[in-house]
């Protein structure tokens, strides 16, 4: 195996991992704060990316207003998943299967939605940098890669410091622990668990449009984002926002890893029989202790 | 001049509609034709042009009279890309609409459940796949549209050590229908003396295959060889410098695809049958009724389309109006020259499409241009 290959495969690994990690944070933060495993969250992501693309390619809008955008469309959404689904469930005393069933739900209505309205066909977002690329040991990495390695790594520090520091972020933590002993202590239950539903939105909005220029846009990609990045939560530990990243990254790397120095036909039987070996050693997940306790 | 190309087109009138048709248009009772595509799911890429292209031929021969003075009429059904609604809706076609005919399924898996069942009643069933499991060889009146992938693959070496003159070709195929082809390839690559330097595959819609590209790259071949349903392969392969010529194949020569694939689409060849940009003589007046019909450009899918309703159509005309299924099936072997193709559903694949029947195209910078280069 050459240095190139080598350093190009790593490159490769990065890049998927933290695509994955993004959607199994946002699979972590609605995890963390509302016990609800959301199945759109690749969806609300596909939702985030054609905003984004209505706005700064399809209007022609700056690009900054698109991404903002995308990003404020996944948090809407987010809002109105627990407004219109996950509410009326829980009101008829739904359990954590029935949220997994209506959130599954909702993931193929919107791609049906998106099917319908946006059509069939790929779409190209630009991204930060355009397509240019950044040369390491004759391996390339596009710019944008690297932007989106740089923001998500800056999302689960904010978040770390939301949780731990501020006092909305220990409400939510507390109303998904101990539902009863929030209500006790004035804490708003249902409306933390709107608000956690948001700010999964709004994760997923930045993944769209982070992954949307790696890509494409495609009205089936949210299904598929889902499956890795449940993946990627589930390594991490599902309750870890930084175990989801870590997660995601473990995972890009293995596979990567294993098409240059096994084969490509046996990419997803090593990284699957990792997957295995740490649920085996680690049920909780890589971090998924500390994440319950808060850290 | 439109007009007349379509006049042309429907078959000259002469086999399809009496004299007295053409001058009334199609007034008798509608020969129905059922038509069982994948409009949603993953083969949706595949039914909606299919969709188009029957729609347009439908139109075009009751505006010149029908058959024989009966309109023809088209009942659609969507599969959802799954074989066991494939097989529902054919049923229901077959015994509740009493359709002549059946035209599709869009995949190959979906061409099986249905082809086991009209078989079994002898209707004619013109599908939109090459050929599938051995069993269809035995079929009566089950006739494909397209090419077995057998003759994409030797399409493809036909370009690549001919043209090209390659020695060592990689391989960036998907595991769906990357891996169909890429099956055929290495059947025939001791024929064509070339040397598989690195074969990698990936997921169907998968993120991300710079991994596989990057090893493709490092084998050093004269040429790479793109097989997937999807954009991402073709833009990683160009991310980590891959400068060779790629060659793909049928599979992925939409435009949809080819949209995804932004400011990579350029020195990408595809070994197919119709270039809208630069039609054959014989294809001219399809694909200008096509794009002043839906304002955009046709290619294979579409063609595959119109040509089975015509095939259809000739038949009728030909076996009568009492003629039963059998009989139209029977009416429907031999040769028939298409726009997408030359057919024969007399030979043994039941589709005798021929290599020479392949025209070659290069993306450039987007667009479609049809190369000189031909395999007669």
């Amino acid at each position: 195996m050459t240095l190139t290959l080598l350093v190009q495969s790593v490159l490769a690994g990065l890049t998927n991992g933290f695509v994955y990690g993004l959607i199994g944070l946002g699979i972590a933060v609605v995890f963390r704060g509302a016990r609800i495993i959301n199945a759109m969250q690749g969806d609300l992501a596909l939702i985030g990316s054609v905003v984004a693309y209505l706005i700064a390619v399809s209007l022609g809008l700056p690009m900054i207003l698109g991404f903002l955008l995308g990003v404020v469309a996944g948090g809407v959404t987010g809002f109105l998943v627990d407004r219109l689904m996950i509410r009326p469930t829980a009101k008829r005393r739904g359990t954590e299967d029935s949220f997994l069933l209506v959130t599954l739900g909702g993931a193929f209505a919107v791609s049906a939605t998106v099917l319908l309205y946006f059509g069939r066909d790929s779409y190209v977002l630009p991204g930060i940098g355009g397509n240019a690329m950044v040369d390491v040991f004759d391996a390339a990495m596009r710019v944008h890669a690297i932007w989106l390695i740089v923001i998500s790594t800056g999302v689960v520090l904010a978040l770390r410091w939301f949780y731990a520091k501020t006092a909305i972020g220990q409400a939510m933590l507390a109303a998904s622990i101990d539902p009863e002993g929030a209500l006790t202590l004035g804490i708003n239950v249902g409306w933390m668990r709107t608000m956690t539903l948001a700010l999964g939105g709004l994760v997923g909005g930045l993944a769209g449009v982070l992954v949307a220029p790696l890509i494409n846009i495609q009205y089936e990609m949210g299904l598929l984002l889902t499956l890795k990045g449940f993946a990627a939560a589930i390594l991490g530990g599902l309750t870890s926002p930084f175990g989801a990243i870590f997660g995601g990254v473990i995972l890009g790397l293995v596979e990567a890893l294993a098409v240059v120095t096994i084969s490509s036909g046996y990419k997803d039987v090593v990284a699957m029989t990792l997957l295995i070996a740490i649920m085996i050693a680690m049920p909780q997940g890589l971090f998924g202790r500390r994440g319950r306790l808060g850290g | 001049m439109l007009r007349a190309g379509l006049g042309t087109l429907a078959l000259a009138g002469a086999t399809i509609m009496s004299p007295m048709a053409q001058a009334q248009g199609a007034t008798g009772e509608p020969l129905k034709i059922g038509a069982i595509i994948s409009l949603t799911g993953p083969g949706a890429g595949l039914g909606n042009p299919q969709r188009q292209g029957m729609l347009l031929a439908e139109k075009t021969i009751n505006a010149a009279g029908g058959v024989n003075g009966r309109p023809i009429r088209i009942l659609i059904e969507d599969d959802g890309s799954k074989p066991d609604i494939a097989k529902s809706k054919a049923e229901r076609l077959m015994y509740d609409e009493k359709v002549s005919a059946i035209i599709g399924p869009s995949l190959t898996a979906s061409t099986g459940a249905v082809a086991a069942i009209t078989n079994a009643e002898g209707l004619p069933t013109l599908c939109f796949t090459g050929l599938g499991p051995r069993i269809e060889l035995t079929y009566k009146s089950l006739f494909h549209l397209l090419p077995a992938q057998d003759l994409n693959a030797k399409a493809m070496l036909e370009y690549s050590t001919k043209e090209l003159k390659a020695k060592k070709i990689g391989i960036l195929h998907d595991t769906g229908y990357g891996q169909v082809v890429t099956n055929q390839l290495n059947v025939h690559r001791q024929a064509y003396g070339v040397e598989f330097v690195a074969i990698e595959k990936f997921e169907v819609g998968a993120s991300d295959v710079s991994a596989q590209a990057a090893k493709v790259r490092a084998a050093s071949p004269d040429v790479v060889f793109v097989i997937a349903t999807s954009a991402v392969p073709f833009r990683n392969a160009r991310q980590v410098k891959i400068e060779q010529p790629i060659v793909s194949a049928i599979g992925s020569s939409t435009y949809d695809y080819v949209r995804g694939f932004g400011e990579y689409a350029d020195n990408i060849i595809y070994p197919e049958f119709v270039v809208g940009e630069q039609p054959k003589d014989n294809q001219k007046a399809f694909v200008e009724a096509f794009q002043k019909e839906y304002g955009s450009l046709p290619k294979n899918f579409e063609a595959a389309a119109w040509d089975s309703v015509h095939i259809i159509a000739k038949a009728a005309a030909k076996a009568g109006p009492k003629a039963g299924s059998k009989d139209l099936a029977a009416a429907m072997r031999g040769s028939y020259p298409g726009v997408m193709a030359t057919y024969d559903f007399a030979k043994d694949d039941m589709t005798g499409i021929e290599l020479s029947s392949y025209v070659f195209s290069k993306l450039v910078k987007g667009k479609f241009e049809r190369l000189s280069f031909t395999t007669k």
